[in-house]
C-alpha cells in the first residue's frame, strides 16, 4: 500500500516538473501559433474596413468563388506550379545524377556552384534578374548580340513573359537546394544495384529511370511537398519583380504575376484594408495545400 | 468601491490641475514630434528643414524623422492602427491623398480632427476636399502633383516644331507631334510603362472625371474619360513612338540618358529632370495635353501627399502646433523648399512670392513655377474615393489584351467594372 502510494506521489511529482519545464514553451507556442490559428479562423467570418469590422458569417468563403481577382491569382499560382515545380525538380534529379558520379572532375565545385543560388537573398536574387531581364538589360542585350532574336523580348512587359521569367528566376533559385537532397540520398543507394544493372545491360538513362528514380522517391515526394508549400506561399519574387511601378496597382503586366499570397498583402494593405476577407484567403491556401499534399500523397507514397 | 472611485478621480483630476498650472507657467514648449515619411530626396529633407526652422523658436522640441519606403509607411499605419495599440505610432504621419479617404474612413477616431485648427482657406481647394469627412477636415495639406508637359526643345525643334505648338494641345495632337519626332530624330516622344495607371489618372483628372462619380459609385463602362484615356493608351502601345519602360529607374533613366523628348507627370519630378546636367537649357513646360472631349482643361494632377497627425499621439498638441506654424504659415520655408527641393506647396500665400516668379536657366529661362502655380488652380477638383487602387488593378489587369486586340475597349472596360464592383462588394 505504502509502496504504491510514494511511487503514485512520485510521477505526480515527476509530472509536475514534465509539465513545468514544457509549460513556457507551451504557452509561447499557444500564444504565438494556436490563437492566431484560431483568432484568424474568426476573422475569416467577419468583413473589415480597418477597424470597422462585421460578422457575415460564411459569405466571404461565398465571395471567393465570384472574385475573380481571387480566381486570377489561383491560376497563376496554379501554373507556377504545374510547370516550375516538374521542371525544377526534374533538373534537380538530373544534376544531382550527374554530380553523383565518381569520375567527374571538380566534383565539389559543381556542387557549391549550384547550391550557392540557395544562400542568397530572396529579394537581391529578384532585383537582379530584374535587371538582367529589362528591355535593355543584358539578357536582350547578350541575345541580341549573338543573333538568337531581332527585336528585343519584352520580358516583364508582356503577361506571358513575365510569367517566364518568374519562372526561370524561381528555377535558378531552387534547383540547387532541391539537388542537395538528393544527391545525400543518393549517396546512400549502393553502388553494387548500378553495377548489377550494367551487368544486365542497362545504360545510363535506364539506371536513372529504374533505378534512381523509384529508390529516390520518399525523397521526391518530401520535395515536392515542400515545392508546393513554397509555390503556394510564393511572394517575394512575383512582389519584387514587379515593385517599382511609378504608380501601379497590379502586380506584373496585366496582374500575370498575382499570386495568393501577394493578393493576401494587397487585400490588407493596398486595397481598403479587409483583414477578414484577407484571413479567409489565407485559408484558402492553407485548404489547397492540404489538399495537393494528399493528392500527392495518394499518387507517390507507399501503398501500405 | 464607489468610494475608491472617486478618490480615483479626484486624484486625477488634481493631478490634471497641477499639471496644466505648471504647463502654463513654463511656456516654453517640449517634447519629442515622431513622424513617419518616405523618400530622402524629397519629403526627408522638406520636414528636416521645417524641423529646424520649429526649434529655432521652440530649443526644448527635438524631432525624430524617420525614413521609410512609401509602401513601408502604410503597412506600419495599417497594422499598428488596425491592432489598437498607439505606442508604435508617430505623432505625424504621410499620407498620399489617394488613400486619405482610406486611412479616415477605416480607422474613425485615430486622425486628429483639424477643422478648427488650421486655415484651409489658405490652401488649394482640392487638397481640403480630399480629407474632409462628414464635415471634419484632417491633415494639413502638402505638396501638389500638379502635371505638366516637360520637353526637350533640341529634339522638337529639331522635328520642325516651335515651343507654341506644344501649347495647350489634345494627347492626339501629342501622339502626331511623336510621330514626327521619332521620324526625324530616331528619339522616342515619352518614355511610357504601358501597365502604370499615372497618365491614365492625369487624363481623367483633366476632365474632371474619375474612376468614381462624385457619390463613390463605379463608373468605368459609361465615363468618357477614361474610355478615351483607355484609347490613348491603345494608340501608344501601337503607334512605336514610346520607349517602353517598367518601374521608376527605368523611367528616369529614359529622360536622363537623352532617349525622350518629352516627360508627362508631377511637378515633384524636377529634381529628377534636373539631375541631367547636360540638358541644362534643353528643357521646357508646357501645359498638360488635354484629352478630346468636353469639358477637358489642360490643367491636371499627380499624386501630391499630406501630414495627418495621430489622434492618440502623446504629443498632439505640439505637432499640430509645428504644422501650423511652419506649413501654414511659413511663407519662407515655402521659398526655400522650392528653389531647393523643386516643391510646389498648395499653401496660396506662398505663391505670390519672388521666388515662384523666378526664372530658371535649366528650363531656358522660363517662368515654370509662376506656370505651375497657374495650372494648380485650374485642376478640376474631384472625390477620389477609397478605391482608387482597386480601380486602377481593375484596368490594368484587362489592358494587354486591349493591347493586343484580343478584346474591344468597350468589353474590357465593361469586364473591368465587373471585377470592380465585386471586389468592394463587402
Amino acid at each position: 500500500m505504502m509502496g504504491e502510494n510514494t511511487s503514485g506521489s512520485f510521477i505526480k511529482s515527476k509530472n509536475r516538473h514534465g509539465w513545468l519545464f514544457v509549460s513556457l514553451a507551451l504557452i509561447l507556442l499557444g500564444v504565438f501559433l494556436f490563437y492566431p490559428i484560431v483568432y484568424s479562423l474568426y476573422l475569416s467570418t467577419t468583413s473589415s474596413r480597418g477597424i470597422v469590422q462585421k460578422f457575415v458569417g460564411f459569405s466571404n468563403y461565398a465571395r471567393l468563388f465570384q472574385d475573380s481577382m481571387f480566381i486570377l491569382a489561383l491560376k497563376n499560382t496554379l501554373i507556377f506550379f504545374l510547370i516550375q515545380v516538374p521542371i525544377m525538380l526534374f533538373l534537380a534529379l538530373i544534376l544531382a545524377t550527374i554530380l553523383n558520379d565518381k569520375t567527374i572532375k571538380f566534383r565539389g565545385f559543381f556542387r557549391t556552384a549550384f547550391f550557392l543560388p540557395a544562400v542568397t537573398s530572396l529579394i537581391a536574387y529578384t532585383i537582379l534578374f530584374k535587371m538582367m531581364f529589362s528591355l535593355d538589360g543584358f539578357i536582350n542585350g547578350v541575345l541580341l548580340n549573338v543573333h538568337i532574336i531581332k527585336s528585343p523580348i519584352p520580358w516583364l512587359l508582356d503577361p506571358f513573359w513575365a510569367k517566364v521569367t518568374l519562372i526561370i528566376a524561381l528555377t535558378w533559385r531552387w534547383t540547387g537546394y532541391n539537388m542537395i537532397f538528393y544527391l545525400s540520398a543518393l549517396q546512400n543507394i549502393s553502388e553494387e544495384i548500378y553495377e548489377a544493372a550494367k551487368i544486365d545491360g542497362a545504360d545510363k538513362v535506364k539506371q536513372f529511370f529504374y533505378i534512381t528514380i523509384p529508390l529516390l522517391k520518399p525523397l521526391i515526394l518530401f520535395t515536392a511537398i515542400m515545392s508546393t508549400i513554397g509555390t503556394l506561399q510564393l511572394f517575394d519574387e512575383p512582389m519584387n519583380l514587379s515593385q517599382g511601378g511609378v504608380t501601379s496597382a497590379t502586380i506584373g503586366p496585366g496582374n500575370s504575376l498575382l499570386t495568393l499570397s501577394v493578393y493576401v498583402y494587397n487585400l490588407c494593405f493596398k486595397y481598403m484594408p479587409n483583414f477578414g476577407y484577407a484571413a479567409t484567403v489565407s485559408y484558402a491556401i492553407v485548404l489547397i495545400v492540404a489538399l495537393l499534399s494528399i493528392i500527392q500523397f495518394k499518387v507517390m507514397g507507399d501503398k501500405k | 468601491m464607489l468610494k475608491r472611485k472617486f478618490i480615483i478621480l479626484v486624484v486625477v483630476c488634481l493631478f490634471l490641475i497641477a499639471s496644466s498650472i505648471t504647463y502654463a507657467e513654463s511656456a516654453e514648449k517640449s517634447g519629442t514630434i515622431t513622424i513617419w515619411s518616405w523618400d530622402p530626396n524629397f519629403n526627408i529633407p522638406i520636414m528636416k528643414e521645417a524641423a529646424e526652422r520649429y526649434t529655432k523658436d521652440n530649443p526644448k522640441v527635438t524631432f525624430e524623422i524617420v525614413d521609410l519606403a512609401k509602401a513601408d509607411v502604410e503597412q506600419k499605419l495599417h497594422i499598428n492602427l488596425a491592432s489598437g495599440v498607439t505606442g508604435g505610432l508617430p505623432d505625424i504621419a504621410l499620407i498620399e491623398d489617394y488613400n486619405a479617404q482610406k486611412y479616415l474612413q477605416s480607422y474613425p477616431g485615430s486622425f486628429a480632427d483639424l477643422t478648427n485648427k488650421i486655415k484651409y482657406s489658405d490652401f488649394a481647394n482640392y487638397k481640403a476636399s480630399l480629407m474632409t469627412l462628414e464635415g471634419k477636415v484632417y491633415g494639413v495639406p502638402f505638396d501638389s502633383g500638379v502635371s505638366g508637359l516637360f520637353y526637350r526643345t533640341d529634339y522638337i525643334e529639331k522635328a520642325g516644331y516651335k515651343s507654341e505648338d506644344l501649347n495647350n494641345i489634345t494627347w492626339d495632337k501629342f501622339i502626331e507631334i511623336g510621330k514626327t519626332v521619332k521620324e526625324k530624330t530616331g528619339k522616342s516622344m515619352i518614355g511610357f510603362d504601358l501597365n502604370d495607371g499615372g497618365i491614365m489618372r492625369i487624363m481623367m483628372q483633366s476632365a474632371g472625371k474619375w474612376y468614381f462619380d462624385d457619390k463613390g459609385n463605379v463608373n468605368l463602362l459609361n465615363n468618357d474619360a477614361l474610355k478615351e484615356a483607355v484609347k490613348i493608351y491603345k494608340a501608344f502601345a501601337d503607334s512605336g513612338i514610346i520607349k517602353q519602360t517598367n518601374g521608376w529607374s527605368e523611367w528616369v533613366a529614359a529622360f536622363n540618358n537623352g532617349d525622350v523628348a518629352t516627360v508627362v507627370t508631377g511637378v515633384w519630378i524636377i529634381g529628377s529632370v534636373k539631375a541631367d546636367k547636360a540638358s541644362a537649357g534643353k528643357w521646357k513646360v508646357a501645359a498638360t495635353p488635354r484629352l478630346n472631349i468636353d469639358g477637358a482643361v489642360n490643367a491636371s494632377n499627380l499624386g501630391g501627399s499630406s501630414w495627418y497627425v495621430l489622434e492618440n499621439s502623446k504629443n498632439r498638441d505640439l505637432a499640430i502646433d509645428f504644422l501650423n506654424k511652419i506649413y501654414a504659415g511659413d511663407i519662407d520655408f515655402y521659398q526655400k523648399i522650392l528653389t531647393d527641393r523643386g516643391a510646389v506647396g498648395t499653401y496660396i500665400p506662398a505663391q505670390s512670392s519672388a521666388v515662384y516668379s523666378s526664372e530658371d536657366a535649366f528650363f531656358s529661362g522660363q517662368k515654370v513655377y509662376t506656370d505651375f502655380s497657374g495650372w494648380i488652380k485650374a485642376i478640376p477638383a474631384i472625390n477620389y474615393g477609397v478605391y482608387t487602387y482597386e480601380a486602377d488593378a481593375a484596368i490594368f489587369s484587362v489592358m494587354p489584351e486591349v493591347y493586343s486586340g484580343k478584346i474591344s475597349i468597350e468589353d474590357a472596360l465593361k469586364k473591368a467594372e465587373e471585377q470592380l464592383k465585386n471586389q468592394i462588394k463587402k
